[in-house]
């Protein structure tokens, strides 16, 4: 376990804090977002348990205790004498058993709770209370966030307790018999080694139906990027998506050993694998919705590239080592992690019951980072240019399903009609294009296609590849600056599938992508006058991926 | 040989005993032996007879060797395990557990034998962070009066300021339709809606369609940033109320705007928000604690650095930082 390393200097308050757009200090020096967020999970690993604070709390279990008349006692030889005590019990790794008691760690879970509670202004801002389950069985990723839709567990579940998915969905259905709603979403699958969307379980079994139930029960979403990289798609599994190869991160978590293959770290190949799934189990294990964070172990969530304070503390905070280091000692230099991503919702108000309902509804988006806003709708019968009136939003509902919904049985022969609506982040670059990527599977084969479905300009596909022109590139790396005098502010249109079969199973999902713009890395550059680090991109198109619309054939 | 190396303190053995009064014992028998707990020690206890007669006559166990998980250690896994599955566990359970914990301590034990722990920067790093929070939390504990928090919110009370709300109506001009001509169409809008009304249906009739709201009641300039982007919000602030005004530029693209009511920005009495204020005081004495600890560790130390290759000055000691330390944070990429 990686528990040597945990927690850092700024608190779960100090993450609200910054979430809400307030200063605080990271390495010694003040940060603070451009715009705030909306809402939060603080998601720390479980395997860390603030017990040892709780020693001096005056309104902590020990205040009646010697322990706590020691540690604040106004003699300095009395509290140095308990100091030396508490770390000489530290040092050899061997707890005072009145510091392992279940009790306690309770009460420090409590507490993380009543952080998260004391941020919540219903309307304003949402924090959820979440935890990390820190699972990797030999440095392959199956880390989970757990969310909670209100008041958080008596106890958190550690890879201590298990590093089995299914026993955390046992910890989870067991919250749930008990009032606590709660999800898990796997994060960081692309370093999971094909371990994350595996066709066993971790016990080396072919998945079973009771298997892929549990899993869509307690998994309805799954991370699509973080820190360290994306986990759509890569080069390898997609060739023909040029634009696959974004932030691609494909080290083992704190080693220096890249991932043997792709095959089985990618939603997007999983989509494919869990239709070819369906028919044998009944049910697709791998119907997820899309869902972003940072994984940040900074405590502030900066995903603004122009705004990015480094992510993972002294490794990543002097600005020159990090402009120019090309390797380190876990492998990936510290530029190789991005500054994404965000989770967007759907939701009818800004409080812990309405975004939660959209999690597990699945009306949901990710981004790299930044705060485009996209939705996605599909269905069989949509009126010709119904986006291009006032109220669309309303017969989109009645006549179709949104993001994270499933496609009833197609009416007649053609195929369905997906409606797109994105709108650029005020402080980032302009759109370029809505993609639809398709990913259909018949008889047990699957395959994926992207098709351009709403762009910005005049721009004419290219009549042999269908494809749709690059937008172009205003960025100045000597300056990290672009102008936004190409791409659109908004972008809005339909598309309909003109090579459906009826007899396939499909999952459609969105992906919008703005003009390039500089990398986080490029600006820290621009600042020092260095050129950028060679071992990343100058600059990138940031993006947006809609949860998908699934189709499932009758009679396959 | 599971149990091979634990032993039960026997003292912990004897005041479990003792502290059940005697009508109670029979019951508490009784449940012990459904207890895999007991089970597990009684196993132990039998192990660990037979290891005691096979390696009879080899004197005592080094002590460095041994490896004592009291009854209370053994509980407080049972505890653990309970609050987790809301169940006991099977003996099988319980007995990995143990072998668990064994297997890690024997492991560190014997990395720690080996000097594992020497140079090791996740080691050092965890023990710095150690450190830190015992000595901002032991410097930090005092619980402040509330006329001592009032006395600093007197010197704070900025901090505090809760900021003006706007409430305006707004006309779009998009560059999506417009191109570069929308902030000069915004600006010949402006003239000809000069004095007009803030509903006014030939104001709206000019603009474009917006993707959000044309009507802004009681926001924050923080909201409006989020919605329209920070450079929005700053230049909103600064529009006269009442009237038809512009054009502002937003991420979007260009405005007119019609600010119809400002609430002022205040600063709220020390009631309102005595909590808040509490959590401020906490953050600012947790800083102050850590600045002061680590200055007095700091203090104690002489620090030699190589002397620059420019001058010939020796191995002069490195004087203690004029600027405040920040405290230390964060950890590896994991």
């Amino acid at each position: 376990m990686d528990a040597f390393a945990f927690g850092t200097r700024t608190t779960p308050e100090d993450s609200f804090k910054y979430a809400m757009g307030e200063t605080v200090e990271y390495m010694g020096k003040p940060v603070k977002r451009i715009v705030p967020l909306d809402f939060l999970a603080v998601t720390d690993h479980a395997e860390y348990l603030g017990v040892v604070r709780d020693t001096i709390n005056p309104n902590g279990p020990f205040v009646n205790t010697e322990w706590y008349k020691m540690m604040t006692s106004t003699d300095p030889k009395v509290s140095g004498e308990a100091f030396k005590k508490l770390i000489g019990s530290t040092v050899v790794n061997k707890p005072l058993p009145e510091f392992t008691d279940p009790k306690l760690t309770r009460s420090a879970w409590d507490e993380y709770a009543a952080v998260a509670d004391k941020y919540y202004k219903p309307g304003r801002f949402t924090s959820f209370v979440g935890f990390e389950w820190t699972s990797a069985p030999q440095n392959q990723n199956l880390h989970r966030c757990v969310i909670f839709a209100e008041k958080g567990p008596a106890m958190p579940f550690s890879s201590f307790d298990s590093q089995d998915p299914e026993k955390l969905w046992e910890y989870l259905e067991l919250q749930r018999k008990q009032g606590l709603d709660v999800i898990a979403v796997p994060h960081n699958a692309n370093v999971s080694n094909g371990l994350m969307f595996d066709t066993k379980d971790l016990s080396g079994r072919p998945l079973t139906r009771d298997y892929a139930e549990r899993r869509m029960a307690n998994e309805p979403l799954a991370e699509i990027i973080q820190g360290k990289g994306q986990s759509d798609t890569s080069p390898a599994l997609s060739p023909n998506d040029e634009f696959a190869s974004f932030e691609m991160f494909t080290y083992l978590i704190g080693t220096n050993i890249k991932a043997k293959s792709a095959t089985g770290s990618y939603l997007r190949q999983a989509y494919g694998v869990g239709q070819e799934l369906q028919p044998k189990l009944g049910v697709n294990p791998f119907k997820y919705g899309i869902e972003a964070g940072t994984d940040f172990h900074s405590g502030v969530s900066s995903t603004e590239p122009s705004n990015y304070v480094g992510s993972h503390g002294n490794q990543d905070s002097d600005p020159r080592t990090v402009v120019m280091a090309t390797e380190s000692v876990s492998g990936e230099p510290p530029t190789a992690i991005g500054s994404g991503g965000l989770t967007g919702v759907w939701a009818e108000e800004n409080t812990r019951e309405a975004i939660f309902a959209a999690f597990k509804r699945k009306e949901t988006f990710g981004t790299s980072g930044v705060r485009i806003k996209v939705r996605m709708f599909g269905g069989w019968k949509y009126p010709k240019d119904l986006v291009k009136g006032a109220d669309w939003v309303k017969t989109a509902y009645a006549d179709g399903v949104p993001m994270g919904g499933d496609l009833s049985a197609p009416g007649g022969k053609s195929g369905p009609t997906f409606l797109l609506h994105a709108i650029k982040d005020p402080q980032s670059g302009n759109l370029d294009r809505i993609q639809i990527i398709k990913v259909t599977t018949k008889n047990g084969k699957s395959r994926e296609k992207v098709f351009d479905a709403v762009w910005s300009g005049d721009r004419k596909p290219d009549p042999k590849t269908g494809k749709v022109p690059a937008v172009g590139n205003t960025v100045d790396v000597k300056s990290a600056t672009y102008t936004n005098n190409i791409g659109a502010a908004e972008l809005i249109g339909e598309w309909t599938d003109l090579e459906f079969d009826p007899s396939a199973y499909a999952t459609y999902y969105g992906r919008v992508l703005e003009i390039p713009t500089p990398r986080w890395s490029t600006y820290w550059a621009a600042k020092l006058n260095l050129p950028p680090n060679p071992a990343v991109p100058p600059f990138e198109q940031q993006r947006a991926w809609t949860s998908p619309v699934w189709y499932t054939p009758a009679k396959p | 040989m599971i149990g091979s190396s634990i032993e039960i303190a026997p003292d912990q053995q004897e005041r479990l005993l003792d502290s059940r009064p005697k009508n109670f014992f029979n019951a508490a028998v009784k449940r012990w032996l459904r207890e895999p707990l007991l089970h597990f020690l009684l196993l132990g206890a039998v192990l660990f007879a037979i290891y005691g007669y096979l390696h009879r006559g080899r004197g005592g166990v080094e002590s460095s060797r041994q490896i004592a998980l009291t009854l209370d250690d053994l509980r407080t896994m049972e505890a653990y395990f309970e609050s987790q599955w809301h169940r006991q566990p099977t003996p099988q359970e319980f007995q990995a557990m143990v072998e668990d914990k064994i297997r890690e301590e024997v492991l560190y034990r014997e990395g720690l034998a080996m000097g594992l722990d020497k140079d090791d920067t996740i080691v050092k790093r965890r023990m710095a962070q150690k450190m830190q929070f015992l000595a901002e939390d032991v410097a930090s504990a005092h619980e402040p009066s509330t006329a001592e928090l009032k006395a600093w919110f007197d010197k704070n009370s900025q901090k505090f300021a809760l900021p003006s709300r706007y409430s305006f109506r707004h006309l779009y001009f998009s560059p999506d339709k417009r191109g570069k001509n929308a902030q000069e169409d915004a600006g010949q809008t402006l003239a000809k809606i000069a004095g007009q009304a803030e509903d006014s249906k030939l104001a709206a009739a000019l603009a474009d369609p917006f993707m959000f709201q044309d009507y802004y009641g009681d926001r924050t300039p923080e909201a409006i940033a989020k919605e329209f982007g920070p450079q929005f919000a700053v230049a909103l602030e600064k529009l006269k109320p009442g009237s038809w005004q512009g054009p502002v530029e937003s991420g979007y693209g260009w405005h007119l705007a019609f600010i119809d009511t400002v609430i002022p920005g205040r600063v709220p009495a020390f009631e309102e928000i005595e909590p808040d204020v509490k959590t401020a005081w906490l953050g600012e004495q947790k800083a102050q604690a850590w600045q002061k600890s680590y200055g007095e560790m700091r203090a104690k130390y002489v620090v030699l650095l190589p002397a620059p290759p420019d001058k010939q000055a020796a191995n002069a000691p490195a004087p203690p930082p004029k600027k405040q330390v920040p405290a230390p944070s964060g950890e590896g990429p994991l």
